[in-house]
């Protein structure tokens, strides 16, 4: 099971639709809220060296903005649900 | 597998079209690079007649909704090449192709960036397109926007509620929102409007610390501040469909007529991408309903 944190803030639209896209897989990821927690703030300039959100750490990867074809990638979703 | 007709973009357009193509039974397909598109963006919208006020988001949501009330197909795919054929187009992506009789170009815009020094080193690290998207990470901040529209107003009044403080750098003598919004501004203790000013560099070092401005401000040209948001409008993605002989305007945009059809026979576009001067969610879906009716007009003429 691949280990997954989304960065996220409450409203951006694109968080909400990395989320959906990660529930409809039937991925289990941990969320954190970059707007409230600073320490995750801090973690996601780290890991990513950028402030935009969502950032995606699947497995040590890192994906910067819902793109769904890395996402895929980093998951090994695509022969799966090809 | 022929369609009859390809919605090229995921957008307010696309799916406003979607709901008519349905409705008169086309074999549809909606290929867009991402679904959902610009209005997904806007957290505010209180001009869509029939809805007082919800976010972009919602307002999206309810209307694919309708459109898969019928029997349409969506994918996503980054659309890389558009063909004319004998019998209509071929759509390819880098994975997929697909043909259909007819195309509704619905492919919006994107955003114009300032072309500064430093715009480009920063992206995402101080400089950002969206509020509603990176704002929150920057509470208790210094924050700008650059731009003078109904859009940059917006941007400013929702950047109130993560930030310290908030300058609007407008190129212009006075910024121009809607009446409504500019009253919110000029209400807001936490905006500062700074006119006739442009930005000309971004500096920082992992991070933006300050932009230089090409008039003094309180003694200086150097403006410290720790995100940049830049609004200042959007420039359309009509690259696409240059190949096939659509005639654009000087902006770019796609030149339709009443019943958005282009000069290409069975090729129809809706949205921001299109050549109309009051860009809304409301006239794009408008657009698209009329670019469903030509296009239904146009395939029972084939048959």
């Amino acid at each position: 099971m691949a280990n997954v944190t989304v960065y996220s803030t409450t409203v951006c639209p694109w968080c909400q639709k990395a989320k959906e896209f990660l529930k409809q897989n039937k991925v289990k990821f941990e969320e954190k809220n970059v707007g409230q927690d600073e320490e995750a703030r801090n973690d996601m300039l780290e890991k990513s060296g950028q402030m935009g959100v969502p950032v995606l750490d699947i497995n040590g990867t890192i994906i910067v903005g819902f793109d769904e074809p890395a996402i895929r990638k980093a998951l090994k979703l695509d022969k799966a649900s090809a | 597998m022929m369609y009859d007709t390809i919605i090229v973009g995921g957008g307010i357009a696309a799916f406003g079209a979607a709901v008519y193509c349905g409705r008169f039974q086309l074999k549809t397909l909606v290929l867009g690079k991402s679904i959902g598109g610009t209005i997904i963006l806007t957290d505010d919208v209180s001009n869509y007649p029939g809805f007082k006020k919800l976010s972009g988001s919602d307002l999206f949501e309810k209307i694919k909704e309708h459109a898969n009330d019928y029997k349409i197909e969506t994918k996503t795919g980054r659309v890389t090449k558009i063909s004319k054929t004998k019998n209509g187009f071929k759509v390819d992506t880098a994975e997929q192709h697909f043909e259909s009789k007819t195309l509704i170009i619905a492919t919006g815009s994107e955003w114009r960036k300032l072309n500064v020094p430093g715009e480009k080193e920063f992206a995402n690290k101080g400089v950002h397109y969206c509020a509603l998207c990176d704002g929150p990470v920057y509470k208790g901040k210094v924050l700008g926007v650059v731009g003078g529209s109904d859009s940059a107003a917006k941007e400013a009044l929702l950047l109130t509620q993560y930030g310290s403080k908030v300058y609007i750098f407008y190129r212009g003598s006075k910024i121009h929102p809607e009446p409504v919004n500019m009253r919110k501004v000029e209400k807001n203790p936490k905006i500062e409007v700074i006119p006739n000013t442009n930005i000309v560099e971004i500096k920082g070092d992992k991070l933006v610390r300050f932009v230089v401005l090409d008039n003094l401000y309180k003694g200086t040209k150097e403006f410290k501040l720790d995100g940049l948001f830049i609004e200042i409008g959007h420039i359309p993605l009509s690259d696409i469909v240059k190949g096939l002989g659509v005639k654009l305007n000087e902006k770019g945009e796609i030149i339709i007529d009443r019943a958005a059809k282009t000069n290409v026979e069975g090729v129809y576009a809706c949205g921001d991408i299109v050549d109309t001067v009051f860009k809304q969610a409301i006239t794009g879906v408008a657009e698209g309903t009329l670019a469903a009716y030509s296009a239904y007009e146009y395939i029972e003429t084939l048959t």
